[in-house]
This record gives C-alpha cells, sequence and structure tokens, in this order.
C-alpha cells in the first residue's frame, strides 16, 4: 500500500482537483493519496468528485483554513 | 463504502488548538474593523448617491454568497468538460430559473400582456426593458469565446475575480490589472469591430418580440432550461460512472 | 469533545459551506432585489474600461476622443452613481469578511511564473472579450438570459465552448 502527497497549497481551482484526478490514475487500488490544500474551494469539490466515482475520503482540518485531504483508491 | 476503510495514520495538525483559538479571535477582530470601514464607506456613498448604501448592501451579499457557496460561474461551464462534473452547472441553472420569473414579472408590467406597449412612446426599445437586453450576434459568440478561454486560464471569470482578491489571491490581483487593461483594450477596438457588418448585429433580439407573444417565450425559455437540467444530470452521473 | 462544543457555533453558522443550490437561490433573489429597487440590473464589468480610461486620463492620455469613449466619456463617470463599480466593491469586501469570519483569511502567494502568465493572459482575454461581447458572465448571461435576451443564450453557448478551450490549454501550458 503505497501512500503519496500532493502539494496544492496556494493553488486555485481548478488545478489542485486536476493534478487529484492526474495522481489517482497512476495509483494501484488500496493506495492512499494525501492532498494539502489552503483553497475552501478545492475542499468542497475535490471531496465531491472522489466519493462520486466511489473512493474513500477523510478531510482533516490541520489548521484554520487548511487542510489534508485524504483519498484511498477503491477501484 | 465506508470512511473508516481507511487504514493510513493521521498527519500531525500543523497549529495547537490555542494557536487555532487566536486565529479566530484575530480574524474574528479584523472582520469587525472591516465591516466598520465598510459602513463608514456606504455612509459616504450614500451622500453622492442615494441608492448607494443599498446597491453596497447588496454587493456585500453578492460576495459574501459566493464566498460561503464556493459558487463559480466560471467552473459551471468549465468542469462538465475538465471534470466531468455537473452540480454547479446545475445550480446556475436553478438561479436562471429564478431569476426568469422575477424578470418575467418586471418585464410583463412594461410590455403588458401581449406586448401592447412595445414600440410606444413610454417604451421605444426592448433595451430600456429591466434586464439587459442587448445586440446579439457575430460579435457576441467572438467575446464569449474570448471571455470564457480567459476565465479559465485566469481560475475565475468576472464575479469570481472579484471574489478571490476578497479572498486574499495574489494571482487574481494581477489578473484585476489586467482585466482593466484588456476593457480598454476592448473599449478602443469595439468601434472598429461595429464598423464591420459581419461581425457586429446592431440588433437586440428579444425571445417574447421573437417568438411572437409572452407564451411561446415562457415555454421557449422554461422549456429549454428545464431540458438543460436534465442532460447536465444526466450527464454528470454517466461521468462519475452511477449510470 | 468540550473544544468541539465551544466551536460549534463557529463551525455552523461561520464556517460550514452552503450548498450549491443554497447560493444559486440566494444569488438570483438577490439580483433580483436589485433591480427591484434600483431599477438597474447587476453586471460586473462596465466600470473596468471606466477604471482604465480615468487611469489613461490622469496619465494625461486624452481617452475621451477615442470613439470607444464616445458614449460614455471618463470626464463624466462618478465611481459612486456607478452601480456595478459599487457591486464590486461588495463582493471583494463580502468574501474577505466570510473568510475572515470562518478564520481562513491567508494571504495566497503566486505559486510559480505560470501563474503570472495565466493571470496576464486570462486577464486581458476577459477584458477584450467581455467589452466585444458587451458584458461578462453577470451582464450578458446572469441578468440577459433571465431577462429574455437572446444574446444571453448566445453568449452562454459561446462561453461554454471558450471554457472547453481554456481547460485544455491550462491542463497543457498552465499546471
Amino acid at each position: 500500500m503505497a501512500e503519496k502527497t500532493l502539494d496544492c497549497l496556494g493553488e486555485a481551482c481548478p488545478v489542485p482537483l486536476v493534478k487529484t484526478q492526474k495522481a489517482m490514475e497512476s495509483m494501484a487500488v488500496g493506495d492512499v493519496l494525501i492532498v494539502n490544500i489552503d483553497h475552501s474551494c478545492a475542499m468542497k469539490n475535490i471531496p465531491d468528485w472522489a466519493r462520486s466515482v466511489g473512493h474513500a475520503v477523510e478531510i482533516e482540518e490541520v489548521a484554520e483554513g487548511e487542510w489534508n485531504i485524504i483519498i484511498q483508491k477503491m477501484k | 463504502m465506508s470512511d473508516t476503510t481507511i487504514t493510513i495514520k493521521r498527519s500531525t495538525p500543523k497549529e495547537t488548538p490555542e494557536q487555532r483559538a487566536r486565529k479566530r479571535l484575530i480574524q474574528f477582530i479584523a472582520s469587525g474593523v472591516v465591516l466598520v470601514l465598510y459602513i463608514l464607506l456606504a455612509a459616504f456613498v450614500q451622500t453622492k448617491n442615494p441608492q448607494g448604501a443599498f446597491i453596497l448592501l447588496i454587493g456585500l451579499g453578492f460576495g459574501y454568497i459566493l464566498q460561503r457557496s464556493r459558487f463559480c460561474f466560471t467552473a459551471s461551464m468549465r468542469d462538465p468538460v475538465l471534470t466531468g462534473s455537473t452540480s454547479l452547472t446545475k445550480a446556475v441553472i436553478i438561479a436562471l430559473a429564478i431569476s426568469s420569473v422575477g424578470y418575467m414579472a418586471l418585464q410583463m408590467k412594461a410590455t403588458g400582456l401581449s406586448l401592447e406597449k412595445l414600440g410606444t412612446d413610454a417604451l421605444k426599445s426592448v433595451t430600456q426593458l429591466p434586464g439587459h437586453v442587448r445586440d446579439a450576434g457575430v460579435h457576441t459568440v467572438l467575446g464569449g469565446f474570448l471571455f470564457g478561454i480567459g476565465a479559465v486560464i485566469a481560475g475565475g471569470c468576472a464575479s469570481g475575480t472579484f471574489m478571490r482578491m476578497g479572498e486574499g489571491f495574489v494571482q487574481q490581483w494581477i489578473v484585476f490589472i489586467f482585466f482593466i487593461i484588456g476593457s480598454v483594450i476592448g473599449m478602443a477596438v469595439l468601434p472598429a469591430i461595429k464598423s464591420v457588418p459581419f461581425l457586429y448585429q446592431a440588433t437586440p433580439v428579444y425571445l417574447p418580440k421573437l417568438l411572437g407573444g409572452w407564451i411561446p417565450a415562457i415555454i421557449f425559455q422554461f422549456g429549454m432550461l428545464f431540458i438543460l437540467y436534465i442532460i447536465a444530470d444526466i450527464y454528470g452521473k454517466k461521468k462519475s460512472g452511477e449510470l | 469533545m468540550s473544544e468541539k462544543k465551544k466551536y460549534q457555533f463557529h463551525e455552523l453558522y461561520l464556517k460550514k459551506e452552503w450548498s450549491y443550490q443554497t447560493g444559486a437561490v440566494l444569488l438570483a433573489l438577490f439580483s433580483l432585489a436589485l433591480v427591484i429597487v434600483t431599477g438597474k440590473s447587476w453586471g460586473v464589468t462596465g466600470p473596468l474600461g471606466m477604471w482604465g480610461g480615468w487611469i489613461l486620463s490622469k496619465l494625461g492620455i486624452a481617452v475621451d476622443t477615442w470613439a470607444g469613449f464616445k458614449a460614455t466619456p471618463v470626464a463624466s463617470y462618478d465611481i459612486w452613481k456607478d452601480l456595478p463599480a459599487l457591486t464590486n466593491i461588495g463582493i471583494v469586501v463580502g468574501a474577505l469578511l466570510a473568510v475572515l469570519l470562518a478564520a481562513q483569511f491567508k494571504i495566497k502567494k503566486l505559486k510559480s511564473i505560470k501563474n503570472l502568465w495565466a493571470a496576464i493572459l486570462g486577464g486581458l482575454l476577459m477584458g477584450i472579450g467581455a467589452r466585444i461581447s458587451l458584458g461578462c458572465n453577470i451582464g450578458a448571461f446572469f441578468t440577459a438570459l433571465p431577462a429574455f435576451s437572446l444574446h444571453g443564450w448566445i453568449f452562454w453557448i459561446s462561453i461554454f465552448s471558450g471554457a472547453a478551450v481554456g481547460s485544455k490549454l491550462l491542463v497543457k501550458y498552465f499546471m
């Protein structure tokens, strides 16, 4: 089970989501991707997308206005 | 699928609860200061424009709503292609439908139920109606196409640029500067475009007039919005693998 | 647990994002309130050309002699009477207030030189496009399409195709 971190701090939509989608493509089932973001808009669209395609998602607020989105590839 | 399937360890928080509480307090006080300054501005503008304070209040509402709901017009047009998501597109269609009801009422009052007041002295041109009824033609296609490219690259449309300036994005402040420069260029070249009959059609097209009455216009407007909503819904579900 | 409870108010009323639908309904109602009370509809980009012209005129360039400024000369422009100018100020401050109340304000610096180019090119294209089509995603769309104007529908289709091209460019050159 591999773990990968994607630094998207300071990036506005849609860049974090597109990067996340690209990163997920190259990962195997069971792998985990951690996306660092500080844009509230990405906080909504990345989990929305990941859930809609069936991945497991968890959001952690590491600081006020800064989050880690943890996505596990499920299929 | 439950979230508990994630087995990795949680990352350590960057801020302690004390730091976070402090941040909340500081930003809360800052918001109070901003609000007071804004009220002073509104009081000043009110002396220049009797509707000034009201307009500023609505504007403040726009900014708050846009930020709080992460609403983005650019995303509503970009995401179907880029990420396959249509949730914002659907939301925009809802907003358009509600607005249409409002404008319909306002305009019916102005035009009369069978458009009888259109063309009279009180309402010489459809451009005087509530809302923006403006020249439609090749220039609309050209401008919209350029605007669409620009909005996606810049990471925000017109309202989105202003919203992100408020959110603290340096990139959008640069966009703002070049938006102004671009606007001046646009204003300078518009007369040249207007002089080419192929590029500019000075014909505002008002749907109730074009379609021959309010009833067909209402059927067209709400029918199209409804069809587009259904298409967006099916497309979004297909893209995410639900269908 | 007490920590959580203490900040429940903050979480719920100041921080938790609203749904897109909530945003859509409120935006439509606010935009209608504006036109009902003032008689004028919401727009965004109109003032930008005027501000640019005003700056140029202060630099000694006689923009009012240009054909493009004939209908709306800078000399008679009054920012406090310009509805979109006021709502623009409101949008910036409203968004700032929203992030401050959520304790999420942070200056987000440019990440790379690519972002700078994206900002320059995107800004220029939006400015030029908005003036040619007589409005932006608000003035030529959000308060035009619901006003039963055909150009609102045309603008929507055009901006949609522009966005598709822009997405390709963004992924290829600006990421």
